[in-house]
């Protein structure tokens, strides 16, 4: 540790380095005790069997290395374009890496080639607009990849090459319209795929083809105007699927098709009038239990003889249907303002 | 008036993935959080927290979690990936709602 100890701030002259030590545990120890909006002066550093966990804020300072047994490691709050070169230099055994609220404009191609044991990077609330080639040629063991709420209006495939293990890619809150093809086609792992509060108005239709066996997909908040039917074929065990607050005026009848054990569907608040026979065929009841339920609110649905198939379905699942006040009829004019439930009931 | 419908939806849209509300249930990335209300920071039984929840002397209860789920990060060291559900009206009503089926189903 005797390079991390380098870093400290220097004690009042003369008191020995034990001393020193002591009155900066209890300057930490007051300060966690006080400590929600005091932030330390220095880094916190808590050493245990598994290694040491360093966790800064502004307006400690950076250190400019790391214990040999760092595991985790957080530097966030900083007003920071970019960071040290080297800060993760020596720190080989490091898991976790958490850098959000930052502002990092850009990092470099070699930053994380010292840590190839790295499992989860935060990198949530940034400035990137891209990720150097090769950023991640040494990050195989990297589990979790969060880039949630940076400037990322376009994405290319070869930023991710080197995720061999990605399980979790959370490209969230970024400004992304299109998506190329062929992004996920080596993630053999990849569990959930958040693509929520982007841009996105239309998506490639062999997005989700690939190995992966994805269970959980967040395509919330974007512009998409259509569900067509061949997405979700390739990813039959997909358990939690949202698409609210898109534009969704269509949703092809073969869109639910290949979903064998989906949880959770949000379709609220986009522009569904109607939908076509035998969309819901397969989904939920008596196929199996939705666990956690189900949401069309805020549809403008015309609650006609087109309807009678949802009719049916609402009926065998109410019990999981959310927001069922807020699910209308926006027409015709003799059921406007009903609820699609005591339509159907009344069918 | 609080949502806890609107909050169960939000819990599991965006904290689902991590944690879980049922009694006895295992631990995900994140403790279960049964038993949550009226309990001191870090004490879900089992789970291995980092030494700063551990150590903060805090109760968890409606006024202490709308102030943390606004920027779990005062709490240094947490492993959390959330960056918080920030102040404007929106966002509080959001945490509201969620603190609301948090309320309800970590005491079923």
């Amino acid at each position: 540790m005797s390079s991390w100890s380098r870093q400290r701030p220097k004690s009042p002259g003369g008191i020995q380095p034990h001393v020193s030590r002591t009155l900066f545990l209890l300057l930490l120890l007051a300060a966690s005790a006080w400590g929600l909006t005091l932030s330390p002066k220095d880094c916190q550093v808590f050493r245990s069997d598994h290694g040491s966990s360093i966790s800064c804020q502004s307006p400690a300072e950076i250190p400019s290395s790391l214990p040999a047994d760092t595991v985790h490691l957080a530097v966030e709050f900083f007003n920071l374009t970019h960071l040290p070169a080297n800060l993760l230099q020596g720190a080989s055994k490091l898991q976790e890496l958490h850098l959000s609220s930052n502002g990092l404009e850009s990092l470099s191609p070699e930053f994380l080639r010292p840590v190839p044991q790295l499992r989860v990077l935060d990198l949530t609330r940034n400035a990137l607009t891209g990720l150097p080639p090769g950023l991640f040629q040494a990050s195989a063991a990297l589990d979790t990849l969060v880039l949630k709420e940076n400037q990322l209006e376009v994405l290319e495939v070869s930023w991710l090459h080197g995720l061999k293990a990605l399980g979790h890619l959370d490209l969230s809150g970024n400004r992304l319209r299109k998506l190329p093809p062929g992004l996920l086609a080596n993630f053999t792992l990849l569990r959930t795929l958040d693509l929520g509060e982007n841009q996105l108005e239309t998506l490639p239709p062999d997005l989700l083809r690939g190995p992966l066996q994805l269970e959980r997909l967040h395509l919330e908040g974007n512009k998409l105007q259509v569900l067509g039917k061949d997405l979700l074929l390739p990813q039959p065990d997909l358990r939690y699927l949202f698409l609210n607050g898109n534009k969704l005026a269509r949703v092809a009848a073969g869109a639910f098709q290949g979903l064998r054990q989906l949880d959770m569907l949000d379709l609220s608040n986009n522009s569904l009038a109607s939908v076509p026979e035998g969309l819901w065929a397969s989904l939920g009841q008596p196929n199996w239990d939705m666990r956690d339920g189900f949401d069309i609110s805020g549809n403008p649905w015309i609650c006609d003889q087109n309807l009678s198939d949802l009719y049916r379905w609402l009926q065998a699942q109410k019990d999981k249907m959310f927001s069922q006040n807020d699910t209308r009829c926006a027409g015709p004019e003799a059921v406007k303002g009903q609820t699609l439930l005591a339509v159907a009931k009344s069918q | 008036m609080d949502d806890v419908e609107k909050g169960k939806k939000i819990f599991i849209m965006k904290h689902s993935q991590c944690h879980i509300v049922e009694k006895g249930g295992k631990h995900k990335t994140g403790p279960n959080l049964h038993g949550l209300f009226g309990r001191k920071t870090g004490q879900a039984p089992g789970y291995s927290y980092t030494a700063t929840i551990k150590n903060k002397d805090i109760i968890w209860g409606e006024d202490t979690l709308m102030e943390y789920l606004e920027n779990p990060k005062y709490i240094p060291g947490t492993k959390m990936i959330f960056v918080g559900i920030k102040k404007k009206e929106e966002a509080r009503r959001e945490r509201a709602n969620l603190i609301a089926y948090l309320k309800k189903a970590t005491n079923e």
